[in-house]
C-alpha cells in the first residue's frame, strides 16, 4: 500500500519536475544581432546615416507610409501611419489621414497631425536633419485637423511617396518629446511609435530596446531587442556559434557563407537591393585626365574575375552606374569586357606602355578592402602598380572627399531609382571640394542637363531614355567603372521566425518586426 | 689590452655554450631563409589566384593558401625580411642615439644626467607597442616609419641600461686611473667606456631585437603596419583570425614562425648572458 | 623616507603633463579630422565644417591647448568627438575591464612566476630547471595575441568551455569573472614567463651570498634559509618585476583586450586612434602613463619596505 502511494508521489514529482525543466527550457523571446559597426551614429531617424543606425531606428519609427517589409519596390508601399492619401490633380497639394490611436512610446501620448508637421519640418530643416536637401521641394505642411495633414510642393518630385517612407527623413518622432528633451539628448534617446523603444544603451557595446506595448498593430511579439556593436568578424562568428547570438551580420565573401552554412541550425539571408561597387577615375588627378588611359584601366579590369573571387552567391552583375533593380537602370552600355591586349594598347597610345604608379587610401573594412585588393592585383598585370594605405574607415571617408585619391571605390545603395546615384555622383554641383559637394569624385559635368531633364519628366518613357542617356555617357567618357553588386549576408538562427519574406530592404539588416519572434522548441 | 681579453673570452665561451649555439644557428637559418625568400619562395607572395582561395596545406602549397590564393608559406618567408629589417633596423637606430645618451648620462652625471634620465621617464611611461601606435597614427603605414616609431620607442631604454652599465663601470680603477693621467673625457669614453660595455650592449641588443620583431607583428596584427599586398607576419595573423574555423593554418604558420624567430634572439641572449657580465638582469 | 615619497609623487605632475602636451599635438597633426568620424559616411560637406565648427576645431591651435589644459585642471577631460559623451565617463565603463585583466594578470603572473623562479633556482642545471627555462623561454618569445588566439581557438571554440566575446556584466561577478579567465591566462602565462626569469636570475645571485653560507654554518636547517633569508632578498628584484614589467603589462592588455573584443582602455584606444577621437586618445594615453609611472613609484616604495639597506636621499 505504501508503495503505491510513494509510487504515485514519485511520479507526479517527476511529472512536474519534467514540466517545470521544459518550460524553463523555453526561450526567451529576446533577440540579439549582432551587427558590423563600432558604435551607432545617432539614433534620431534624421541624422541616421550607417547601416547600424538603420537598423536601431527601423523598429522604433514609423513613417505616414512604408516599404512592404523585405521588399523595396517602390509599386507595394503601404499606408503605415497615414490610413489613406488624396493627391491634387497637379500632383503638388498631398493631404494624407492619419490613423486614430497610435500611442508614442513612453506615455508622450498620441500621435496627431501636428506631430507629422513637427517631424517633417524637422526632416527638411538642415539645423536638424541630414536629409534636409532630400525635402528641397518642400513648400509647406499644414494641420488641417487632429487627424489630417497637408503637404504641398513647390514642385514636382520623382517620388512623394517614396520620400515619406520609412527611410531617411520620412520617420515621425514626437513633437512633445524633442521639445522636452532638446535635440541633443534626443539624439540617444529618442521617442517615436515604433513596436520597440530604447532601453539600455552602451556606448560601443551595445543598445537594447524593449517592447512597445501600446504599438497599434499589436503587441509586439519579442520582449527585447539587443544590437550588439561587433566590427570584428571573428567575433560576431564565434558569438554566433556559440549561440550567444541570434542574428549576426555577416561578410560579403564566399567562404563565410560556406562556414556558416555549415552551422547547425542556421539560415543564412542573402537579400538586396545590394550595395554597388564602383570604381570612380579622378579626371582631375593624372594620369587619368587622358581617357585612354582610364579606357586602359577599365579594359583591364574583369568583373568575372573579382565576382568569382568575391563569391558567385553574395554578388550580381553590374555594368551601368545603375542597377537594373532600380528605376532606370540600363545595360545598353559600353561594356569594357577584359580585355588585356586592350588595356595594353591604350596605355601605349597614351605613351605610359612602361606602366605608372598609383597612389590610394582604402579603408580597413573589408567590403571594400577585399575588392580593391584584387583590383590592386588586376591593375599590376598590366603594369599599373597601386601603392595603397590602409586606414580607418571614417578617415577614408573624409579622405576621398578631400579628392586625395586617384581611383575611388565607392559602395552604396541608394533610393531605388537613377536619380539620387546619378546626382550625387555625377551632377557637376556635386563634385568634391566645392561648397555643394557630395560624392561626385570623378569630376565629371558632361551630364547635368540630362539629369535634370529627367527629373522633371513626367512620363516614365521619356525619363528612362533620359537616364539610359546618361548612363552611357558616363561609361563612353570611362568615368567611372561599374564592378558588380553585392548582396547583403545575414546567417540567422533557424528558431528566429522575422515574421515576413526578407526580399530586399534599403535598411540593409535583418530587420526586427513586430512580429519578429522566437519560436519555441 | 684588457678588452681584448675580454672579448676573446665572450667568444670562447660562446662557443661553448649550447643554448647561444642552437640559438645562433636557428637565427642564422631564418635570416638566410628571409635573404634567400627571391630565390627558394615557391611562388610569388603577391599573386592573387582566385581559384586557391583557402586551401589547406598540401604538398603544392606547403602552408596552404589565403583568401586571395596566395600561397602562405611564400608569404611566410617574405614576411620574414619584413620583420628582421624591422626588428635589426630599429634597435640600430635606438642604439645610435641611446648608447651616447647613456654614456653621457652615465659618465658625466650632474645636469646631463637629469636632463636625460627626466626625458627617459616621460618617453618610457609610454609602452612600446602604445608608443608605436600613436606614431603610426599619425605618420602612416611604411617600412621607413615603422623603423622609425620602434625605433624612437626604444632609444629611452637602451639610455636607461646604458647608463646602468655606464655607471657600475665609472668606479673601475682603470677609469680613475686614466683620468689621473689626465686622459680627457671623450678619450676616456671611447677607450675604456664603450669598449668595455660592448658585452652588455650585445646582449642588450639581441634582447631588444627580440622585442621589437614581436612589437612589429603586433602593431601590423592592429592593423598599422607595412602596406598590403606585402606580406607581414602580423597581419597575415590578423587575417587569418577571422578564418579560425575554416582555415586556422592561415594563423597558426605566421605565429609559429614570429615565435620561433623571436625564441632564436632570446636564446642567443640568454647564451650571451650566461657568459658576459652577471650582473645584468633583464 | 616620507619626503623622498612626496617628492616623487609631485613629479607624477610634470611627468604627465610632459605627456598630455606630446600626445596633443602630435595627434593635431595627423590628417583626416575626427567631424568626419562623427558625422559617418554620408554626410556633406557642410555639416562636416559646421560640425568642425562647434567642436572648436577651427581654432588656433595654441587656443585650443590652452583652452584643453584650463578644462583638465578643473577636471573635464572633455567629450569625445565622435559620441560626444563626456571622455570621463567613457573611460569610467571601460577602467574595470582593463584593471580587471592588469591586475589578474599580474597576480596570476606572480602567484606561478615567483615559485617556479625559486623551484629552478634551487634544482639548478637539472630537469626541472631546464624545463622551467625553456618554458620561459618560451612564454617571453610568444606575442601575446598569437597566444590569445591560440587559447581562445581551443578553449572557447573547440572545447566550449569559455565564452568568446566581451567583458560580461559588471555587475553579475560570476559573468565578469567567467569572461575574465581566458585574457587573464594569456597575460598571466606571459607575465610568468618574464617573472620567473628574473626571480630565478635573483634566487640565484642570493644562493651564492655568504650570510646564506652563515646561516647554514650556524645550523639553521635548509628550509629555513631559504624562506627566511634568500627569499627575502629575491623578493627585491621580484618587486622591481611590478615597476619593470608594467610597460609589458599595460601594453600586453590593449592586444589582449582586442584578440578577446574586451570592452577596456586598451580596445578604446585603438579604436580612437583609428576614429581620430583626440579627446578620449589623449585621455587614455594619460591614463596608461600615469598607471605606469604609479606602478613604478609602489616598486620603489615596496623595495625600501624589504630592504632595510636602501636609504633614500
Amino acid at each position: 500500500m505504501k508503495l503505491r502511494y510513494v509510487t504515485v508521489f514519485a511520479m507526479v514529482f517527476l511529472l512536474v519536475g519534467v514540466m517545470l525543466s521544459a518550460s524553463a527550457d523555453a526561450r526567451e523571446q529576446v533577440v540579439r544581432v549582432a551587427l558590423k559597426a563600432s558604435d551607432i551614429r545617432s539614433i534620431d531617424p534624421d541624422y541616421g546615416t550607417t547601416t547600424i543606425d538603420y537598423a536601431c531606428i527601423d523598429p522604433m519609427f514609423n513613417a505616414l507610409v512604408r516599404f512592404k517589409p523585405g521588399d523595396i519596390d517602390p509599386e507595394k508601399i503601404q499606408p503605415d501611419l497615414a490610413e489613406g492619401w488624396n493627391v491634387s490633380p497637379d500632383g503638388l497639394v498631398w493631404t494624407f489621414y492619419l490613423r486614430k490611436g497610435v500611442k508614442f512610446h513612453k506615455g508622450y501620448g498620441e500621435l496627431t497631425a501636428e506631430d507629422v508637421k513637427f517631424s517633417l519640418e524637422k526632416a527638411a530643416n538642415k539645423d536638424t536633419s541630414g536629409f534636409a536637401k532630400d525635402f528641397d521641394a518642400l513648400g509647406k505642411v499644414e494641420v488641417i485637423d487632429k487627424y489630417t495633414v497637408r503637404l504641398t510642393f513647390k514642385e514636382k518630385v520623382p517620388s512623394v511617396l517614396g520620400l515619406l517612407t520609412d527611410y531617411h527623413g520620412g520617420f515621425i518622432v514626437s513633437k512633445k518629446a524633442v521639445e522636452e528633451m532638446g535635440l541633443e539628448k534626443f539624439k540617444t534617446n529618442p521617442i517615436g511609435t515604433g513596436p520597440f523603444m530604447v532601453h539600455e544603451y552602451v556606448p560601443k557595446q551595445k543598445l537594447v530596446e524593449v517592447r512597445h506595448d501600446g504599438y497599434f498593430r499589436g503587441r509586439p511579439l519579442l520582449d527585447r531587442v539587443e544590437f550588439w556593436f561587433m566590427p570584428d568578424a571573428s567575433s560576431r562568428e564565434m558569438a554566433f556559434r556559440k549561440g550567444e547570438i541570434d542574428i549576426c551580420e555577416g561578410e560579403r565573401e564566399q567562404a563565410w557563407v560556406d562556414k556558416m552554412g555549415k552551422v547547425p541550425g542556421t539560415v543564412i539571408d542573402i537579400f538586396g537591393p545590394g550595395e554597388t561597387l564602383t570604381l570612380h577615375f579622378n579626371t582631375s588627378k593624372k594620369p587619368l585626365d587622358d581617357i585612354r588611359v582610364r579606357k586602359a584601366l577599365a579594359y583591364a579590369i574583369s568583373r568575372e574575375e573579382l565576382m568569382d573571387f568575391l563569391g558567385k552567391d553574395v554578388t550580381e552583375p553590374l555594368v551601368s552606374p545603375i542597377p537594373t533593380s532600380y528605376l532606370g537602370g540600363t545595360t545598353e552600355v559600353p561594356l569594357y569586357t577584359y580585355d588585356a591586349e586592350k588595356a595594353k594598347t591604350f596605355l601605349k597610345q597614351a605613351g605610359l606602355e612602361k606602366g605608372f604608379t598609383l597612389k590610394e587610401v582604402i579603408t580597413e573594412m573589408s567590403d571594400y578592402r577585399r575588392p580593391m585588393e584584387q583590383i590592386q592585383e588586376q591593375l599590376r598585370r598590366i603594369g599599373v602598380k597601386v601603392q595603397m594605405d590602409v586606414i580607418a574607415h571614417s578617415a577614408y571617408h573624409g579622405q576621398i572627399r578631400k579628392d586625395v585619391n586617384p581611383i575611388v571605390l565607392y559602395v552604396c545603395a541608394r533610393f531605388p531609382t537613377a536619380d539620387p546615384i546619378l546626382r550625387q555622383f555625377y551632377h557637376s554641383k556635386s563634385i568634391v571640394l566645392t561648397p555643394t559637394a557630395i560624392t561626385n569624385f570623378s569630376h565629371y559635368d558632361k551630364i547635368d542637363n540630362l539629369i535634370e531633364q529627367a527629373s522633371r519628366e513626367t512620363q516614365t518613357e521619356k525619363q528612362k531614355a533620359l537616364w539610359a542617356k546618361a548612363q552611357r555617357s558616363i561609361l563612353e567618357d570611362a568615368v567611372a567603372y561599374p564592378l558588380c553588386i553585392t548582396k547583403f549576408v545575414f546567417a540567422r538562427k533557424d528558431y528566429v521566425d522575422l515574421g515576413y519574406e526578407m526580399k530586399s530592404t534599403l535598411t540593409l539588416v535583418d530587420t526586427i518586426k513586430w512580429n519578429t519572434r522566437i519560436l519555441e522548441e | 689590452m684588457a678588452q681584448a681579453i675580454r672579448k676573446g673570452l665572450i667568444l670562447y665561451t660562446f662557443r661553448r655554450n649550447k643554448t647561444s649555439i642552437v640559438g645562433a644557428v636557428m637565427a642564422a637559418l631564418i635570416v638566410s631563409l628571409a635573404i634567400l625568400a627571391p630565390w627558394i619562395s615557391p611562388y610569388n607572395p603577391i599573386e592573387q589566384k582566385v581559384k586557391l582561395q583557402y586551401f589547406p596545406p598540401s604538398l603544392a602549397h606547403l602552408c596552404g593558401t589565403d583568401g586571395y590564393g596566395r600561397d602562405e608559406f611564400s608569404r611566410i618567408l617574405w614576411g620574414a625580411r619584413v620583420s628582421l629589417v624591422v626588428g635589426i633596423a630599429s634597435v640600430l637606430f635606438s642604439m645610435v642615439f641611446g648608447i651616447p645618451l647613456g654614456v653621457i648620462a652615465g659618465y658625466k652625471g650632474g645636469r646631463a644626467d637629469s636632463v636625460v634620465s627626466r626625458f627617459n621617464d616621460v618617453f618610457m611611461s609610454f609602452p612600446i607597442v602604445i608608443f608605436g601606435l600613436l606614431i603610426l597614427a599619425i605618420m602612416g603605414p611604411g617600412l621607413f616609419k615603422i623603423i622609425l616609431a620602434i625605433g624612437v620607442a626604444l632609444t629611452p631604454r637602451i639610455a636607461r641600461l646604458t647608463r646602468g652599465s655606464t655607471l657600475s663601470l665609472k668606479e673601475m680603477p682603470y677609469i680613475e686611473a686614466a683620468r689621473a693621467v689626465g686622459q680627457s673625457d671623450t678619450k676616456i669614453i671611447i677607450l675604456h667606456v664603450l669598449p668595455n660595455i660592448f658585452g652588455d650592449i650585445l646582449v642588450m641588443g639581441t634582447l631588444w631585437i627580440a622585442t621589437a620583431i614581436i612589437v612589429e607583428a603586433s602593431l601590423s596584427f592592429i592593423g598599422l603596419g607595412v602596406r598590403p599586398p606585402t606580406p607581414s607576419w602580423g597581419s597575415m595573423i590578423r587575417a587569418g583570425l577571422d578564418q579560425l574555423t575554416n582555415a586556422p593554418w592561415l594563423s597558426m604558420f605566421p605565429g609559429l614562425a614570429i615565435f620561433l624567430t623571436v625564441f632564436s634572439f632570446n636564446l642567443i641572449a640568454d647564451g650571451l648572458r650566461d657568459i658576459a657580465d652577471p650582473k645584468l638582469r633583464g | 623616507m616620507f619626503q623622498y615619497v612626496i617628492r616623487r609623487s609631485l613629479l607624477i605632475v610634470p611627468t604627465l603633463w610632459a605627456v598630455v602636451t606630446v600626445v596633443f599635438f602630435l595627434i593635431r597633426i595627423v590628417p583626416g579630422g575626427p567631424a568626419v568620424a562623427a558625422l559617418g559616411t554620408y554626410a556633406s560637406e557642410e555639416q562636416i565644417r559646421a560640425l568642425e565648427h562647434q567642436m572648436g576645431l577651427d581654432r588656433p591651435i595654441m587656443v585650443q591647448y590652452v583652452t584643453f589644459l584650463a578644462d583638465l585642471c578643473r577636471g573635464n577631460m572633455g567629450k569625445s568627438l565622435i559620441t560626444q559623451r563626456p571622455v570621463v565617463k567613457e573611460i569610467a565603463q571601460a577602467l574595470p575591464y582593463t584593471i580587471d585583466l592588469t591586475v589578474a594578470g599580474m597576480v596570476l603572473g606572480i602567484l606561478m612566476g615567483v615559485p617556479i623562479g625559486i623551484f629552478t633556482a634551487l634544482r639548478r642545471n637539472e630537469m626541472p630547471d631546464y624545463f622551467g627555462r625553456v618554458g620561459s623561454l618560451i612564454g617571453i618569445s610568444m606575442p601575446e595575441f598569437y597566444l590569445g588566439i591560440l587559447l581562445m581557438y581551443v578553449f572557447a571554440v573547440k572545447l566550449d568551455l569559455f565564452p568568446v566575446i566581451g567583458g560580461g556584466d559588471l555587475r553579475d561577478w560570476g559573468s565578469r569573472l567567467y569572461h575574465l579567465v581566458l585574457p587573464a591566462f594569456t597575460l598571466g602565462i606571459i607575465m610568468t614567463a618574464f617573472i620567473s626569469r628574473m626571480t630565478r636570475s635573483s634566487m640565484l645571485n642570493v644562493i651564492v651570498e655568504d650570510y646564506v653560507r652563515t646561516a647554514r654554518a650556524k645550523g639553521v636547517t635548509e628550509r629555513m634559509v631559504i624562506y627566511k633569508h634568500a627569499l627575502r632578498n629575491a623578493l627585491i628584484p621580484t618587486t622591481t618585476v611590478i615597476g619593470l614589467y608594467a610597460g609589458i603589462l599595460m601594453g600586453g592588455s590593449v592586444l589582449t583586450e582586442i584578440v578577446y573584443s574586451r570592452p577596456g582602455l586598451g580596445k578604446m584606444m585603438v579604436f580612437a586612434v583609428k576614429d581620430r577621437d583626440y579627446m578620449t586618445l589623449q585621455m587614455v594615453i594619460v591614463i596608461f602613463s600615469a598607471a605606469v609611472f604609479l606602478l613604478n613609484l609602489l616598486t620603489d616604495l615596496l623595495y625600501s619596505l624589504i630592504d632595510p639597506r636602501i636609504e633614500y636621499r
